[in-house]
């Protein structure tokens, strides 16, 4: 019961039962693993805090390069997470989102770059901002195949898209 | 003490949530094929663009004053109402959670004191806000009719209200009966408002509420209209429901994107919209008895009634299967039958939907025993069929009766990327 009251406990995919979770179901002598069966590890399960507040990004650019952000990654955002001082975040400002680390000094509020390229955005008085969420998951493609299967995987579901 | 919860302009919050820069610009958002406008932002209201009127009417008003159109993203808004569902079942625990619609949900609050419930009613608003990044307004009251007009009002005055109105005492119910018309009243329709002023000089709720139950029997349709009147006047007669109601019909209707003259065209349309319905059906364990089919031309007017069939001038005809089922094979067969005999040649046809209706429980659900095995084999693929293209989207897997081309599908020009259900339409940041 006590969960149930403002308990951001993860609720995903990984609500299946007992009687749900696969055993070697062999036919010989192979069924003493069985009683050692649990779950396999669930990705959303570990990743995921707060799922009705969980939204997901596409990066595109090289804005936060030094922070191990690349073009293309996956980014998990959390609404649920204050956003503080040195925290990765995604900021409304202007009528855009951008991705920046926020930093804070006596009321003052910058959005900084992880790249040279890039200068702070001071964010002043006059101007539009509001912190949209924070960022608490990089998803980094290493390898090509992960890449292809993705790409391979979108194309199939446009082909059939209504 | 009982609340609701309400999404404030649901449709168009969802859009500007991934898009800042309309925070406070006019924003509306069309219905299916982009005809009627069915969302409109404070801002648009104020300039006066009507709720439900057609987009082409609007138009010229639209353009002036640069008003963002969006066709509707239906895989969007579905996703942010479980985000806000889910989020009141967290806060408040999920039994005393109801959805009553895609926007709106009661949330039983009597587990606090209360003395708290303002609070709790910010908590709530702000909670919702700051997890799903949608405004919501919340008026609590001793019933969920009071609840409904606390509402209303709070969102009349959100600069003043907060957009919170909790009415936790004699005073504050009645002041707001005072400030409510009775046309206004959650049950109270159009034709009824009329009737009260005009015969009984009834004109806000609060004289409402002193009838008498004895004219409210009489007067007011029954037993419905004693349950009303003990609602204004603070006892509770509505309880909370369970949420999953079982339908007794399940309906899937939609207007081509443009007329379609082709018998092969309608048939097409009308096996997808037979196993869009049978998913419905399938998800409610149910099975149906009945299959009905309607196409409407060109000519003819827009409303589609499956009961007024002669007066609306739409082409209705049904079949009764032979045993109640759930299977989309079985309910496609005699659906594009149906359509052989509506199908006039020549004609134009603009809409066409499909109707379940006598629904039982499904006993093929639980692998019947009594059952031949080709029946559990096919409930299998059944199930297979929903599960592949609930996770793989866009009905990955479909009957081929539904066709490949669809050259008669939705019209949907200005609809924004589905940013929480498509990892190829993640809003891409920079």
């Amino acid at each position: 019961m006590e969960e149930e009251f403002y308990g951001a406990a993860y609720k995903g995919s990984k609500q299946f039962t007992q009687q749900q979770v696969k055993t070697a179901n062999a036919t010989g002598f192979g069924a003493a693993a069985d009683d050692y069966m649990e779950r396999g590890v669930d990705l959303n399960e570990q990743l995921i805090i707060n799922k009705p507040a969980t939204f997901f990004f596409r990066m595109s650019g090289e804005a936060m390069a030094g922070a191990g952000i690349y073009p293309n990654d996956v980014l998990i955002v959390d609404r649920s997470i204050k956003a503080t001082n040195g925290k990765v975040i995604v900021a409304a400002i202007d009528g855009e989102l951008l991705v920046r680390r926020l930093q804070t000094s006596f009321n003052r509020l910058t959005l900084v770059a992880e790249n040279k390229n890039f200068k702070p955005l001071e964010i002043g008085e006059f101007s539009q901002y509001s912190a949209w969420g924070v960022v608490t998951c990089v998803i980094h493609i290493l390898d090509t195949s992960l890449q292809a299967y993705q790409s391979n995987r979108n194309h199939n579901m446009q082909r059939t898209a209504i | 003490m009982k609340a609701i919860v309400d999404c404030n302009n649901f449709y168009c919050s969802c859009e500007r949530l991934f898009k800042p820069h309309l925070e406070t610009k006019p924003v509306v958002v069309l219905s299916n094929n982009d005809g009627c406008i069915i969302s409109r932002s404070d801002e648009a209201k104020k300039l006066g663009v009507e709720m439900a009127g057609p987009y082409f009417m609007a138009k010229p008003l639209i353009e002036k004053n640069n008003v963002a159109v969006f066709s509707s993203n239906y895989n969007l808004y579905g996703d942010l109402s479980w985000r806000v569902m889910e989020t009141l079942r967290m806060m408040i625990g999920k039994k005393n959670v109801e959805v009553y619609s895609v926007d709106e949900a009661f949330v039983d609050l009597s587990i606090f004191p209360k003395e708290d419930l303002p609070a709790i009613a910010k908590e709530i608003r702000e909670t919702v806000e700051q997890w799903t990044g949608i405004k919501v307004s919340v008026g609590v009251a001793p019933t969920k009719v009071l609840s409904k007009l606390a509402n209303r009002l709070s969102k009349k005055d959100k600069e003043k209200t907060g957009c919170v109105m909790v009415l936790d005492t004699d005073d504050k119910i009645i002041e707001a009966l005072h400030k409510t018309e009775v046309g206004d009243i959650w049950g109270v329709g159009h034709q009824y408002a009329k009737k009260l002023k005009a015969l009984w000089c009834i004109y806000d709720a609060l004289q409402l509420r002193n009838v008498s139950e004895e004219f409210a029997h009489t007067h007011l349709g029954g037993v419905v209209g004693v349950r009303l009147i003990r609602e204004l006047k603070g006892i509770p007669t509505k309880e909370m429901e369970d949420e999953l109601v079982t339908k007794k019909m399940i309906a899937t209707t939609r207007m081509f994107g443009s007329p379609v003259e082709d018998i092969n065209d309608i048939k097409e349309a009308i096996a997808t919209y037979t196993s869009r319905a049978a998913e419905k059906l399938r998800r409610q364990h149910g099975a149906a008895k009945m299959i009905s089919v309607f196409v409407v031309t060109k000519e003819q007017n827009h409303t589609i009634d499956f009961k007024d069939r002669y007066e609306s001038g739409t082409l209705t005809t049904s079949a009764i299967l032979p045993v109640a089922t759930s299977f989309t094979n079985e309910l496609i067969k005699p659906a594009v039958e149906l359509v052989d005999k509506l199908y006039k040649k020549g004609k134009l046809y603009k809409k066409a939907g499909v109707m379940l209706s006598g629904i039982v429980p499904d006993e093929s659900i639980q692998g019947n025993l009594f059952l031949s095995e080709t029946k559990n084999c096919e409930r299998k693929l059944m199930d297979m069929i929903d599960n592949v293209n609930f996770s793989q989207r866009d009905d990955v897997l479909k009957f081929a009766a539904s066709g490949t081309t669809r050259d008669w599908k939705m019209r949907q020009e200005l609809r924004s990327p589905r940013y929480t259900t498509r990892w190829t339409e993640l809003y891409e940041l920079h």
